[in-house]
């Protein structure tokens, strides 16, 4: 199924010092809880396969039967070592869930998993990004609506006068995200698609760098809206 | 081997529980009462008096006494300063930027100290108790303590250290609302989602949480650590001043402020099962008294916008939680402003259906407590709490803006991680500024800690790459750690907590806390006296002031009882304050002699009541 693993990635149990598969949490030797060392990815952590349409039932279960096998509150009597080692492993299974839970936050980190860099909205929010060139007209568009509200409101113009105008111009924004959301449900079922039928890697390649780009434009769309938003409230 | 505890540490109660045979029990007093009122009280020998005796001497020696010490957890001289006006004793002495010291007798105390003092008296009980059952090694020293879901880190901390005090290893600090749905999911093996409504003395939770396989799962929460009953006594404390004000009696002594505030307490109870009532104070050092009628309808308008506040909140934590009010299956209520009937009723509204109070409000979240306590140490695998941290925790970057690190309802424990550098070449230290909250700009958030970063490599700026991690553990409770990525340097982290103590301050507490005197053994057997002799008053005033009770008399009591009653009271409220046990027990005995027959008729009615409303239901 996962062609890539061509290296055996395994773990070392520090309290036997046996070996173990990657994704394994405990020794298969001694039955005791391996340190997070070397494990794969959230998606194999919680044994679901590197793909963008997930089975939420599927998440829930397999989290909630991990978190049962070494939650810290069943290692309370243990020694210091497995103590640390529940702590690690179920601090990484709770990060993993909540990336993969939501669908947005599973893309940014696919996309980081096969090398297509950051694409974290907390991150880019404060940095001055770009105009993706898919948002030129828009972003155009709105600047000037958004410098004509300011002079009416400078000028006296009633609240519900300008605020009217800026829901209007917040109207082909909204579009355009509810659009992003669509393309970034297709794109995502293309890679699932490419992930089963074993695609070669270009293809893979050209399916992320779309997702990358939709999700770039993505950011910038809710910084806009936010933008909108902020001058609502004012 | 030692035995463990669940304690609830509230605003206005403190209570302990222990697992016998595999179910939850609170532990009560010889009166049978489970809550120790969060008073504590400084005699002039400097004995610490904590409880039921400790809320008598608020009445006679407001100064001497500290009430709502949760309010001040965690918090600084410069947090409080709004509501110090609020409470009788000395709040927010000392530095303004660092922990708010407030004044018992003559000395002073930190939240922490004054909080370890009810900790050790809860300690005390069980230890009694478990004396008492004959166990061999009957001492407590390890409890699991719970918290408002919605305290942020300094205030967790600060009831850890508190424990620490107490001397106390705290086995872990669980969220109130998650204790109550574990102590609801025991006799019930049910899936679905529960929304935890948790109001107390001084603080309110909401708690969003599924249910399945015996996984409790908070979805969300949120909260107010700052409203509860306490703003609704204050509220109405100060309707009365001003009244009394008005009619020319312009007396705030802290001696009357607590009478009136006793008055308004007893009222706001008498409502939840009656539509009207009198607010009834002797006031202290006047010979006067204040009498004033209330209905229902009029206290619910002047409570009403504290309640609604607690509507906000819920709406954020379903939104947070991705659910619609009615997705919600079931609705738990906690705490003992629960129940006030406008509570119920908007609550009900909220959600669309009947909350439900099968348990105590005021007994549960210890019984939680208790049953968490037990899993950590026995290890016990039929349930497990997946609880989540309340408020986002961020660092400050450029220009005071907060940027968020773990967001907040993420599961605990949690991680998260941050690259620092440089920005001046051979730079070998780099601040760092933690803060939890929501708010975009730091000075809106709760400052937690400064970190210096020290020995980084001596390097190009911007060249040293720094990953400072960030661990909430099961506590929510954070640390921290950092290495350099390119020598492999692990960092060492000097912490100053904004408002907390550090290990050495709490150490020194616990050395410092066995100088005060706790009562002694005589001391001790008058207290419980007064106790047992206070329930049997209340209990007793409460029947004298029952509508139906004019008619009892009028048709069930013999002739003469109601005076013997009458006189009995009398007496007993007459020695209660004496130092002679003996009196106050006899005194105790009369009353309850005298009252035995109108218990029973009481007790008979109230059954004849819950069997007709059962049978107008079945209908």
């Amino acid at each position: 199924m996962t062609p890539e693993v061509t290296t055996p990635i395994v773990q070392i149990c520090r309290t036997c010092g046996g070996g173990a598969p990657v994704d394994v949490h405990f020794c298969p030797q001694c039955t005791k809880i391996l340190t997070l060392g070397r494990q794969g990815d959230y998606f194999s952590f919680l044994g679901l396969p590197r793909k963008l349409r997930i089975d939420a039932a599927e998440l829930e279960r397999n989290f909630r039967a991990l978190s049962r096998q070494f939650h810290p509150d069943y290692f309370y009597n243990a020694p210091p070592a497995e103590r640390r080692a529940s702590l690690e492993r179920t601090s990484y299974l709770n990060d993993a869930y909540r990336t993969l839970k939501q669908p947005i936050s599973r893309i940014a980190y696919l996309l980081e998993r096969e090398g297509m860099g950051t694409v974290s909205a907390e991150r880019e929010a404060g940095a001055a990004a770009q105009v993706p060139p898919a948002l030129l007209e828009e972003v155009f568009a709105l600047n000037e609506e958004l410098d004509e509200v300011r002079s009416l409101r400078a000028a006296g113009t009633p609240d519900a006068e300008w605020k009217a105008r800026l829901e209007r111009a917040r109207t082909p924004i909204d579009t355009k995200r509810d659009e992003h959301e669509r393309q970034l449900e297709q794109l995502s079922d293309r890679w699932d698609a490419a992930v089963d039928g074993n695609a070669a890697a270009q293809e893979r390649r050209k399916i992320l760098e779309s997702l990358r780009d939709r999700m770039l434009e993505r950011n910038y769309i809710n910084n806009l809206l936010a933008g909108i938003e902020r001058e609502l409230s004012t | 081997m030692s035995r463990v505890v669940g304690i609830d540490l509230g605003t206005t109660n403190s209570l302990v529980a222990f697992v016998k045979d595999g179910a939850p029990v609170v532990i009560r007093d010889k009166s049978g009462d489970a809550l120790v009122p969060s008073v504590v009280s400084i005699g002039e020998d400097r004995t610490i008096y904590v409880g039921r005796e400790a809320q008598r001497l608020l009445l006679t020696h407001p100064t001497r006494s500290v009430y709502s010490v949760k309010r001040f957890m965690g918090r600084s001289a410069d947090d409080v300063k709004g509501e110090a006006r609020m409470f009788p004793f000395r709040v927010g002495t000392g530095a303004s930027d660092t922990v708010v010291r407030i004044g018992l007798g003559e000395q002073e105390f930190t939240p922490p100290e004054i909080s370890a003092f009810i900790l050790r008296e809860l300690k005390r009980r069980a230890e009694e108790f478990f004396g008492a059952q004959g166990e061999i090694d009957p001492d407590v020293d390890r409890a699991v303590i719970t918290v408002p879901a919605y305290f942020n880190d300094a205030q967790r901390t600060a009831t850890r250290d508190a424990g620490r005090i107490a001397g106390l290893e705290v086995l872990r600090i669980i969220n109130e609302p998650t204790a109550a749905s574990l102590a609801y999911g025991l006799d019930k093996r049910h899936t679905g989602l529960i929304a935890v409504y948790d109001l107390g003395g001084g603080t309110f939770d909401i708690s969003i949480l599924r249910v399945e396989d015996g996984v409790f799962q908070v979805l969300a929460t949120n909260g107010d650590t700052h409203l509860g009953g306490d703003d609704i006594d204050y509220l109405m404390t100060e309707r009365v001043l001003a009244d009394l004000k008005a009619s020319g009696m312009d007396t705030a002594s802290p001696e009357a402020v607590q009478a009136i505030r006793k008055a308004v307490i007893q009222a706001k109870w008498d409502l939840s099962d009656r539509e009207d009532t009198d607010i009834v104070a002797e006031i202290p050092g006047t010979g006067r008294s204040y009498k004033q009628h209330i209905t229902r309808a009029e206290f619910e308008q002047i409570i009403r916008p504290l309640v609604d506040r607690t509507l906000g909140p819920c709406r954020q934590a379903l939104e947070d939680a991705g659910l619609a009010p009615s997705q919600v299956d079931e609705i738990v209520l906690v705490g003992g402003s629960t129940r006030i009937p406008l509570v119920r009723r908007l609550v009900g509204e909220l959600f669309g259906k009947t909350p439900h109070s099968e348990l105590n409000p005021d007994e549960v979240v210890a019984l939680g407590a208790a049953v968490q306590a037990d899993i950590l140490v026995t290890g016990n695998r039929e349930m497990l709490l997946l609880d989540v941290t309340p408020l986002s925790l961020g660092i400050e970057t450029m220009g005071g803006v907060t940027s968020k690190i773990i967001m907040r309802n993420s599961t605990i424990p949690a991680t998260g991680g941050e690259m620092f550098t440089t920005g001046v070449d051979n730079q070998t230290a780099v601040d760092i500024h933690v803060v939890q909250g929501e708010r975009e700009l730091v000075a809106d958030n709760r400052s937690l800690a400064r970190f210096k970063l020290r020995g980084i490599p001596p390097m190009p700026a911007g060249l040293p790459r720094v990953q400072v991690k960030f661990q909430i553990d099961a506590n929510g409770i954070l640390s921290v750690t950092a290495a350099e990525l390119r020598t492999g340097i692990e960092q060492a982290i000097e912490v100053k907590p904004s408002y907390g103590l550090t290990d050495e301050q709490v150490e020194q507490m616990l050395v410092d806390s066995f100088e005060h005197a706790e009562a002694d053994f005589a001391a001790r057997l008058l207290i419980e006296a007064r106790n047992e002799a206070e329930s049997v008053i209340t209990a007793t005033e409460k029947s004298l002031r029952t509508p139906e009770f004019a008619e009892i008399a009028a048709t069930e009591l013999a002739a003469g009882e109601q005076k013997r009653i009458e006189q009995a009271l009398a007496g007993l409220k007459h020695v209660m304050t004496s130092p002679n046990r003996e009196a106050i027990q006899q005194w105790t005995h009369a009353l309850n002699d005298a009252t035995r027959h109108l218990a029973e008729i009481m007790m008979n009615r109230s059954v004849q009541a819950a069997l007709s409303g059962k049978s107008v239901d079945q209908v």
